[in-house]
């Protein structure tokens, strides 16, 4: 061993300590990971700026990257045991809740000494409830609406008010006006995404489990109604066929669709494409034909988790209580900046909630998303929500082509079963 | 005597272990220890972090399940289809390319083996956006009034295979096309004059002596194709599935085992043992193919 190789280990475990002895005198850090820079990445910044005002000691770190990728490395790290590269709180999409609070017992804080759930929505409380434990600080809600292209109506004879209280069948004969009057198809759908299942049948109470978390598929009348009602959509020629995400985007911001049936989210999205201002109204989506049917559903929505942990645990749920719990101001300049609606009960008694929207023509829509949002019938997402996901999705072709529901109902069935072991 | 004593010296000169201990430690510990990891995880069951250990409980859930199944027929028809179509193109287009009289060979040569440089999920991406319902592929098929309705290539079950096999079959034929124009430029040219000169004729020549002087290269690309299709995921993944689509393509129609590892560890309830197990199953089926292939092209006395 010469000596510069001596001199420079020498430098090397001097410069390590130095860089552990500044990182334990530095203030404390509250790390974040989430996935949509331009809305819940957005969201938890200008929360951290509401934070640090009160708490100059606490910085707030939000890491931003892509959704998939948030998941892949918070499943591979817990399920190593090494927790020391998690963050202090994630977002966690409500489907996959369960999913991660029964996989990876003890790796969430449960928040309930602390945070009033009473105040919230309560299916979302409920989703992530284990135990009576609850541990998520309820986030943005995926209420549902149908928007729809008021030019496009009018040119095929419908007015707003016919777009009310619409039944799915009644749904499917306006389509055939409109495509027969514009040429335009009803929405864009994609075949081999369950969505739109998921959402009619939480619009009826159901999902593929029951309140016990057991697989309800054979017998479960709103998942055979959605099933046969995605049926008739596929085979009526309304539709124009999408292939992912940004494919079903591209068919409503070019005004390729007539309507659009999902989560409040993609208000945000609808709203960039300028040019259809004044064109865009809102509704409650059709009703399936089934008891317990209702015009209110859920797709997608997240919530905050605390890793449990976590050195910075009590700082971390105080910040998510004081600022998702409590502000009501947080929520208006949410839902104005980046049309957020959150699951806070008594946030949608705010100003902003009253506001006449310019681009949906001056229709007070965030007031409608709140009611609608109070109605969602709550469900258990349950432990395996993406295993039957993906035997639900792989029937929606066949059913497209005339294929029998009872006998899809038998495979996803079938396949849902095997997998969920 | 001393021709033994030197080569067991070789064993403890503790010099040349000294050599090679920093690739075998890496080796070790990155190498051999995650793959006898995983033959322990594969006897695992259960879910996450709640494992224990199920014997074979997960070798009896691989047949009763017909997603597996699903994967494993999607994965063999990519294999039976792909591997044959793309290694003839290769070789039908070296042996165009090994034309001396050919214009152009540098730029044509450049242009069929530049896609295999191109990046997986860039080249996915691109694919995905020209092949859509309303895509340049279609556009451009119906404007020809080659078709009267646009090909269904992402909501149609057989479609969708046919556009994956298309996809990698433009991603990897100019790479095995290489390896058979460098051994093409091998053999030696006298061989070809001489049977000219019999007056065999040029079809005769390709079969009877291109092919047969070609037969350690055309195995050497049919195992490593093999391997690769096997393991195809970038295309599926990237063309077929999205984040709101739940399914790897139309019925599942492009799901293959490496998809439905990933499915199992990252987006469904992790259950690592089972996945685990599902990835030996890729193993054991390159290894029996690997066979298979030495032993149809063995050189035969």
């Amino acid at each position: 061993m010469n000596k510069t190789f001596k001199t420079s280990l020498a430098a090397l475990v001097f410069s390590t300590s130095s860089v552990l002895a500044m990182a334990a005198a530095q203030a404390k850090e509250i790390t974040i990971w989430c996935w949509d820079p331009n809305f819940n990445v957005a969201i938890m910044k200008a929360a951290g700026e509401i934070y640090s005002k009160t708490h100059p000691d606490i910085k707030i770190n939000v890491v931003d990257f892509a959704k998939a990728d948030v998941e892949a490395k918070l499943q591979t790290t817990l399920a190593s045991g090494v927790t020391t590269s998690l963050p202090d709180i994630v977002l966690i999409e409500d489907y996959g809740a369960q999913k991660y609070i029964q996989s990876f017992p003890g790796a969430f804080a449960s928040m309930n000494d602390v945070v009033d759930y009473s105040k919230f929505a309560p299916y979302k409380v409920k989703l992530a409830t284990v135990d009576g434990k609850t541990y998520s600080m309820p986030f943005d809600s995926g209420v549902t609406g149908l928007y729809y292209r008021k030019d496009y109506l009018e040119q095929a004879g419908f007015k707003p008010e016919d777009m009310q209280n619409l039944t799915w069948d009644k749904y499917i004969e306006i389509g055939k006006k409109v495509s027969e009057k514009t040429g335009k198809k009803m929405m864009g759908l994609d075949p081999n995404d369950a969505g739109l299942i998921r959402i009619m049948m939480q619009s009826a109470g159901g999902w593929y489990f029951n309140d016990k978390g057991e697989l309800n598929i054979t017998g479960n009348e709103a998942l055979k109604a959605a099933l046969k009602t995605e049926g008739k959509l596929l085979s009526s020629g309304i539709t124009k066929p999408a292939s992912g995400w940004s494919n079903w985007v591209s068919t409503f911001t070019s005004g390729d669709v007539a309507t659009v049936i999902t989560g409040v989210w993609i208000t945000g999205t609808i709203k960039a494409t300028k040019d259809q201002e004044n064109k865009w109204g809102v509704a409650p989506i059709p009703k399936l034909d089934v008891k317990g049917a209702t015009d209110a559903s859920n797709l997608g929505g997240s919530s905050w988790y605390v890793i449990a942990s976590s050195p910075e645990k009590a700082e971390a749920i105080d910040f998510l209580n004081s600022v998702y719990a409590k502000n009501v101001d947080f929520y208006q300049k949410i839902l104005v900046d980046q049309g957020a609606v959150g699951s806070l009960m008594e946030a949608r008694k705010g100003a902003a909630y009253e506001t006449a929207d310019k681009f949906f023509g001056g229709e007070k829509i965030w007031q409608k998303f709140a009611d609608w949002l109070s109605k969602v019938p709550s469900v258990n997402y349950g432990v395996f929500t993406n295993e039957v996901d993906s035997a639900v999705a792989a029937q929606l072709p066949a059913l497209g082509k005339g294929g029998d529901v009872d006998a899809a109902l038998k495979a996803i069935e079938a396949q849902a079963k095997s997998s969920m072991q | 005597m001393a021709s033994a004593n030197r080569s067991l010296n070789r064993y403890f000169n503790i010099n040349g272990w000294f050599f090679v201990a920093p690739a075998a430690l890496l080796i070790g510990v990155f190498m051999v220890y995650p793959i006898l990891y995983s033959l322990w995880m594969s006897f695992q069951t259960g879910k996450g972090m709640m494992t224990q250990f199920g014997g074979l409980a997960n070798i009896k859930r691989l047949f009763d399940d017909p997603m597996f199944v699903l994967a494993l027929y999607n994965t063999m028809i990519f294999f039976i289809v792909q591997v044959p179509v793309m290694l003839t193109l290769a070789l039908f287009l070296a042996s165009l390319l090994d034309n001396p009289n050919l214009k152009f060979r540098g730029l044509i040569r450049t242009a069929i083996f530049l896609p295999c440089v191109s990046s997986l999920v860039g080249y996915a991406v691109l694919f995905k956006s020209m092949f859509v319902q309303d895509g340049l592929i279609n556009s451009t098929l119906v404007g020809l009034h080659i078709t009267d309705q646009p090909i269904p290539w992402m909501t149609d079950p057989f479609w969708a295979r046919v556009l994956i096999i298309i996809a990698i079959t433009w991603r990897w034929t100019g790479y095995n096309m290489i390896f058979f124009l460098a051994a093409l430029q091998n053999i030696d040219k006298s061989i070809y004059e001489a049977s000219r000169i019999d007056g065999v004729p040029s079809w005769g020549r390709f079969f009877y002596l291109t092919v047969p002087m070609l037969k350690p290269v055309i195995l050497f690309t049919t195992v490593t194709s093999t391997i690769g299709t096997l393991q195809l995921f970038d295309e599926v993944r990237n063309i077929m599935t999205s984040d709101a689509g739940s399914a790897a393509g139309p019925s599942n129609s492009a799901l293959t085992l490496s998809v439905y590892i990933y499915n199992l560890t990252f987006k469904f309830v992790p259950s690592f043992g089972y996945a685990a197990t599902v990835s030996y199953v890729i193993v054991l089926a390159v290894a029996l193919l690997a066979i298979i292939q030495f032993y149809a092209l063995r050189e035969k006395d």
